[in-house]
């Protein structure tokens, strides 16, 4: 997945069409943004400067699917994290979780949340739930796993057809579908032809915590310096990273 | 043989180590989780047939086409259309969400419409010579707002008063090499946004805004000027006033205003928002004809300004708060309204709008349970006829505007949109898109029938190419004047449009996130001394409520920005000033 952060203009239809998508419910009342579930959250960030220097961008993180030592998948009790050897997409197993957040203590990306309610919806739209992707219980670790219903009914969509399981599948996430802007791009990152793959072979193509070498699969890009500057190593004091670390 | 308390103790000590090397507990653990996946609290999605259903979303005025995913009849998420050639497949949040709204825990599901109806004839019948019977139309310009117009014509002082006119100027943005823009959420929800995000690499976008608003940060260059000097800037652009005294007002630099004159000199043609002091160039702004009417609507009301009524001069008020796109704080209309016993009337869907203050309350249909037809988006270059068509069912006890409106003016109507559609068919001009196919074809080739048929499964008629003439300026509401300034209020107020927070959903971009400015939140600069998230009270000349600061850097000191919420422009104009005081 590719996200061009300079076509981001921080509207937030990526997180509602996630929501909508994966029956994430609607806050609790006593919930804020520590406690919130956001599968994809869009932070404000600017570069520390009083105006007329200063700038403001809108950075979307989800999940960064990492390819290397995915420290969810090390240090979960419980075996509920995987990774899918044939997409590379990291899963989450609510059944099995325990609830314990070691995951959430590692993941460097604050990309996972924990349900710390009930899921409940107002009285009459448990009708419009997603038929595909099940409700989590209270008392576990969710996160995104790029719409994994919808991949799994790509799949059954070209079996049916009569096409080879190892052919890769049209699909798009929630957030790439719904963003009004075109600033989500996703696609097979093993494939050279295909957009996200060139987009992510740019000189303005970045990563977040890159210096870490978990190998994120989550390509971001921008022509401003100090995007990726701060993509490199989150400013002391900008909002979420000292609101959750 | 007797067990000593040391044996025993030992004994139950040993078998807890024990226990953990077999699987039992670990068994345990795993099936409570399984177990609980299956709480009856948990609600288990429908099952049923999934098909596509398509509709246009009327949530505002932009009506971008909507595809709806259904299980059974029920529409579980909602995308845009791609093959729209001005939506182009984008929802905003809100729209995303719009099939939530049915179930707004603040909905208004009862109110007497025979208590509402013998008040209102009663009112009618003692109405004096010099005073009126108005119908406040939120969205003008739809076909219901013809029958508003036909009803006031119909009613001896009866006034049809929209909020916002110029529906037949359209913007062109493909023509505009620069936009300037003041304070228009350009890139945030302005226009038709599938439409702006299209035609946005086209024009430099410059923007002049107090705070950095979404479209100021993504513009080509942002001026920041004190918050209300929006005027004066605009004076000296226009040559009016002169360079200097426009900087002492904004804030800007002598330097910083000549090279934004010079720059729009070389970059026309120049399309301008937000300042009826200053023409746009070239063919940016249009005249647009309408859709066509029956010929027997013509004989309607016109359109009356709400500040030309005289105060205390209205003795019955409807308001049709069903598409709601332009509030009037109630401060303005309270003092249109006679001092004894006016009537005031509010068909509304929710409770956080006119329905505060109406004597009756009458629940009416939301997007997307009722038919009703949109207005052509202000960049919509072509008159053009769009249905939001009924996904689910409206609950019963509903009232529909129109009618209600129709009936206290002893009007009799029919239906009305069916009529609307076929005097556009009998135009034969323009076009029928149809979404399902994405197939557009020459309306003359299609039956009346099959054009009803398809409009109300998911299409849009867009008019033919005419000669446009060019009109110079756009037409901009004008607020109300700012309360006097006083010592005690030492902030300014500037307004937030952000999206009303009708789904519960939207919580992930307020609650969760603060993304948004959420309707019960103001934003302060860091500096202010109070701290993030603290509760606080929000007070201007006209009252004062309850809110939660929000610290951000990209407000200025000496600034509050407030989102634009009914409650809250019902205590203030962009431009007011406010304090804002820890509790």
């Amino acid at each position: 997945m590719t996200i061009d952060v300079d076509r981001c203009n921080g509207c937030g239809a990526c997180m509602v069409a996630c929501g909508i998508e994966n029956n994430v419910p609607p806050a609790h009342e006593g919930a804020t943004d520590r406690k919130g579930l956001t599968w994809i959250r869009v932070y404000k960030v600017d570069n520390g400067e009083e105006y007329p220097n200063r700038r403001t961008a809108f950075v979307p993180v989800m999940c960064q699917h990492c390819g290397n030592e995915t420290p969810c998948v090390h240090v979960c009790p419980q075996q509920a994290v995987d990774i899918d050897p044939a997409t590379g997409v990291v899963g989450e197993m609510p059944q099995r979780c325990l609830g314990c957040r070691y995951c959430m203590a590692a993941c460097p990306y604050h990309a996972r949340y924990f349900n710390w309610w009930d899921p409940a919806w107002p009285a009459g739209m448990e009708k419009t739930l997603n038929p595909g992707v099940t409700p989590r219980m209270r008392g576990v670790v969710e996160k995104c796993n790029l719409c994994h219903g919808r991949w799994h009914a790509a799949k059954e969509a070209a079996a049916a057809a009569g096409k080879p399981d190892t052919e890769p599948v049209d699909y798009l996430p929630a957030c790439a579908e719904a963003c009004p802007t075109g600033a989500i791009h996703f696609g097979d990152l093993n494939d050279p032809e295909s957009a996200p793959a060139q987009a992510a072979t740019k000189p303005e193509s970045f990563r977040l915590l890159e210096k870490l070498g978990t190998e994120p699969k989550i390509y971001y890009r921008s022509k401003k310096d100090w995007v990726r500057t701060i993509a490199a190593a989150p400013r002391p004091g900008a909002g979420k990273e000292n609101g959750r670390g | 043989m007797m067990n000593t308390r040391r044996e025993v103790l030992m004994f139950a000590g040993g078998s807890a180590v024990g226990v953990l090397f077999t699987p039992a507990p670990w068994r345990l653990i795993t099936d409570t989780a399984l177990w609980s996946e299956n709480w009856p609290g948990i609600p288990a999605p429908a099952r049923g047939e999934i098909r596509a259903r398509y509709t246009n979303c009327s949530l505002c005025a932009a009506g971008c086409a909507v595809r709806a995913r259904c299980v059974g009849d029920q529409p579980v998420q909602l995308t845009g259309v791609t093959s729209h050639p001005l939506s182009h497949g984008a929802l905003c949040p809100f729209g995303l969400a719009g099939h939530h709204l049915p179930y707004l825990p603040s909905r208004v599901k009862q109110g007497s419409a025979k208590e509402a109806a013998a008040a209102v004839a009663e009112a009618i019948a003692k109405c004096g010579p010099a005073e009126h019977v108005v119908t406040l139309d939120l969205r003008p310009a739809r076909t219901a707002s013809w029958t508003y117009r036909r009803a006031m014509a119909a009613v001896r002082n009866g006034r049809y008063v929209a909020t916002s006119g110029d529906a037949d100027i359209a913007v062109d943005l493909s023509q505009a090499r620069t936009v300037l823009s003041f304070g228009v959420p350009v890139l945030d929800g302005w226009g038709t946004p599938g439409n702006v995000n299209a035609a946005r690499s086209g024009f430099r976008l410059i923007q002049i805004e107090a705070v950095e608003s979404r479209t100021a940060s993504m513009a080509d260059q942002w001026l920041r000027i004190r918050p209300g000097s929006e005027d004066a800037l605009a004076q000296a652009l226009a040559g009016q006033t002169t360079l200097s005294a426009a900087a002492d007002a904004t804030g800007l630099t002598v330097p910083e205003i000549a090279g934004l004159m010079t720059l729009l000199e070389q970059n026309g043609p120049v399309l301008v928002l937000g300042s009826s002091r200053l023409a746009s160039g070239g063919r940016t702004v249009i005249a647009r004809r309408e859709a066509p009417v029956p010929a027997e609507w013509q004989k309607a009301a016109p359109v009356t300004a709400l500040a030309s009524l005289p105060d205390r001069s209205v003795r019955v008020l409807l308001i049709d708060e069903s598409a709601p796109d332009g509030y009037v704080p109630w401060n303005i209309i309270e003092k249109k309204l006679v001092a004894d016993s006016a009537v005031v009337v509010a068909l509304a869907w929710s409770r956080e709008g006119y329905a505060r203050h109406a004597n009756f309350v009458l629940p009416v249909g939301v997007y997307p349970e009722v038919a009703d037809d949109i207005p052509p988006a202000l960049d919509s270059v072509a008159a053009t006829f769009r249905l939001a068509s009924p996904l689910v069912a409206a609950p019963v006890g509903i009232v529909k505007p129109e009618q209600f409106v129709a009936t206290a003016a002893g009007l009799s109507i029919a239906d009305t949109l069916r009529e609307r559609a076929d005097a556009i068919h009998k135009s034969a001009r323009g076009t029928l898109l149809t979404y399902a196919d994405a197939k557009s074809q020459a309306l003359k080739e299609v039956t009346a029938d099959a054009f009803w048929k398809a409009l109300n499964a998911g299409g849009c008629w867009i008019d033919a190419a005419d000669e446009k003439a060019p009109v110079a300026k756009l037409t901009v509401a004008t607020a109300e004047a700012a309360p006097n300034e006083q010592s005690d209020l030492p902030l300014a107020v500037v307004l937030s449009r952000e999206l009303a927070p009708g789904s519960p959903i939207l919580s992930k971009v307020y609650q969760e996130s603060n993304l948004r400015l959420a309707p019960n939140r103001v934003a302060l600069h860091p500096s202010c001394g109070i701290e993030d998230g603290s509760p606080a009270d929000f007070a201007t000349l006209l009252g004062k409520c309850r809110v939660a600061v929000t610290l951000d850097a990209a407000v200025p000191p000496g600034v509050v920005q407030v989102s634009t919420s009914p409650a809250v422009l019902d205590l203030c104009a962009a431009g007011a000033r406010a304090k804002v005081v820890r509790v």
